[in-house]
């Protein structure tokens, strides 16, 4: 980071990344910076959530280099090949810890499903955003519990705090993953078509408290969708298309 | 009453209501988990896998109970080791798994010479043959079965909600579903003892379903479907007693009639 300019929070280089013999994802590359708020617009397939997917961990690239808030997760420094092969199982060793470190600090909406078979109410679904702060024999102490209610109260479900998912519209339930997200207390936040499947008023409602979050938290974001979004309230909107950002 | 005492004094019995009062209380938590990760055709799965078992015990010179349990105890940690592929494709591997298993299971028999109506001994279990190592066996299950849902309590949470944010947040997720397999088949070999094949459900199913109508979230319904659990095991256990009935089956009487009232009264409740 040169002194001035804004720090890059996301940085892929070059990446190539699939599932198996599929290939997704060609030659990627993309630098977003601290604040940020990003729209990735692409059709179906096109590659969008497979992208979340390689920033998350939970997709291992098959080349290229990911960092993220400056920890490199995956590719490490290219200095020749006899190096590269003598420390790949360090390497990845490294990597692995890097991606644990990281997924701490990454506010995660998932693309909208059917609601669990397994009954939770809100709040007890938020709580679940904290994880990793408490873990195991840990519990969730009364400040988790606490940072859980404001950010419930801030996607405005306070009233809902109590009422199982399965009985909520898909517009509750996604802002309910998104307090979730934000109970994380994130330096970034990434969301998989939030607004997909929601009724207009839903959708427009939705859109307005993810921008107005995003002026007032300055949370850098990333949102992928197949739909168009507001370019205006965006600091940039790109698009992708068949693995390829445009 | 005093029946029921002097009853409860002769070690077979004794034995049985101390299996049945540990199981149900403990392994009806599995139902839980069985539902929520749609493993149902897994545990049925298990049972044609016990019925294997049986026929091999039996070829061998065994009983077929030992050898039911034994197999289903093997597959479901093989299950657990080999983990998510498996919960994938289930139903179609799980009707190779069955039928493959019933074929076996009627050739080996076939082939020792055994009558193949024996085996069917398995399905009926009989709780008075029940050992000391089996009772031993189940509690220290039930033990297991409680310490890995306090342990791991949120991470079970997040594993049965959403298995994809649950990675996203960093829990081992292959590790809890390794774990949670291996109990449930633990259980059906367990259940498998206690009241035979075709009255596994009664423990480790109904009383979690149940469960699932009147929960409110995670914790209640573990802790309701201990409370059915407990309810159809023992108000089973008794009642075999006093109407002089078979315990596997008097007990999966009351486990039905648990899910049944909880059908109605969840229904009235809406
Ligand atoms: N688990 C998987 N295994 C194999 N292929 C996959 C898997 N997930 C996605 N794909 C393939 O990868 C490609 C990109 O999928 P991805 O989910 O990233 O697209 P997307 O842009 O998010 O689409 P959508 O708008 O439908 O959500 C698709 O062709 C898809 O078939
Ligand atoms: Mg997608």
């Amino acid at each position: 980071m040169t002194p001035g300019s804004p720090e890059a929070v996301i940085a892929l280089s070059g990446v190539h990344a699939g599932y198996g013999s599929t290939r997704v994802l060609h030659d990627f590359s993309l630098t977003v910076h601290r604040g940020e708020l990003v729209g990735v617009v692409g059709p179906n397939g096109s590659g969008k959530t497979t992208l979340l997917k390689v920033l998350l961990g939970l997709v291992e690239p098959t080349g290229g280099r990911v960092e993220i808030l400056g920890r490199t997760i995956s590719g490490g420094r290219e200095t020749g090949r006899r190096t590269r092969r003598m420390n790949g199982s360090l390497r990845r060793r490294l990597a692995r810890r890097e991606r644990a470190r990281v997924r701490r600090t990454i506010g995660y909406l998932p693309q909208l499903q059917a609601p669990p078979a397994l009954p939770i109410t809100v709040d007890e679904a938020v709580l679940l955003g904290r994880w990793g702060r408490y873990s195991w024999l840990r519990r969730p102490d009364s400040e988790d519990r606490r940072i859980a209610a404001e950010c419930v109260e801030m996607v405005g479900m306070a009233e809902l705090a109590r009422r199982d998912l399965k009985t909520l519209s898909g517009g509750q339930r996604q802002r309910t993953s998104l307090a979730r997200a934000l109970a994380r207390r994130p330096e970034m936040l990434l969301m998989d078509e939030p607004t997909t499947y929601l009724d207009k008023s839903a959708k427009a409602d939705l859109m307005v408290r993810i921008i107005d979050l995003h002026e007032l938290l300055g949370i850098t974001t990333i949102m992928v969708t197949h739909e168009e979004v507001p370019g205006r309230d965006f600091d940039r909107v790109l698009r992708m298309e068949e693995g390829y950002l445009l | 009453m005093s029946d029921i005492i002097a009853a409860l004094s002769i070690p077979v019995i004794r034995h049985a209501f101390l299996g049945m009062l540990i199981a149900g209380g403990t392994l009806s938590l599995l139902g839980v988990v069985i539902v929520s990760l749609h493993l149902t055709a897994i545990r049925f799965t298990l049972m044609h896998i016990g019925l294997l078992g049986a026929a091999a015990g039996m070829s061998l010179g065994f009983a077929p109970g030992p050898g039911a349990f034994t197999l289903v105890l093997v597959a479901s940690v093989v299950m657990g080791v080999t983990g998510k592929r498996f919960s994938i494709s289930a139903s179609s591997v799980m009707g190779l798994f069955m039928t493959g298993s019933l074929a076996a299971a009627f050739l080996l028999l076939a082939i020792a010479g055994v009558p193949a109506m024996d085996v069917f001994g398995v399905f009926a279990g009989n709780i008075l043959l029940m050992t000391r190592l089996d009772l031993i066996f189940v509690a220290v299950l039930g033990a297991a079965v409680i310490t890995v849902f306090a342990v791991a309590y949120r991470e079970i949470e997040l594993v049965l909600l959403d298995e994809e944010l649950a990675r996203a947040l960093g829990v081992p997720v292959d590790l809890v579903t390794a774990g949670l397999f291996v109990l449930v088949g633990a259980g059906v070999a367990a259940a498998l003892r206690l009241v035979g094949a075709l009255l596994v459900d009664a423990i480790i199913l109904l009383p979690g379903i149940a469960a699932l109508r009147f929960a409110r979230g995670f914790g209640s319904a573990l802790l309701l479907s201990a409370l059915f659990g407990l309810i159809a095991c023992v108000g089973g256990f008794f009642g075999a007693l006093v109407f002089d009935l078979p315990i596997g089956a008097s007990a999966a009487a009351a486990s039905t009639l648990v899910l049944a009232l909880s059908v109605l009264l969840s229904r009235l409740k809406n």
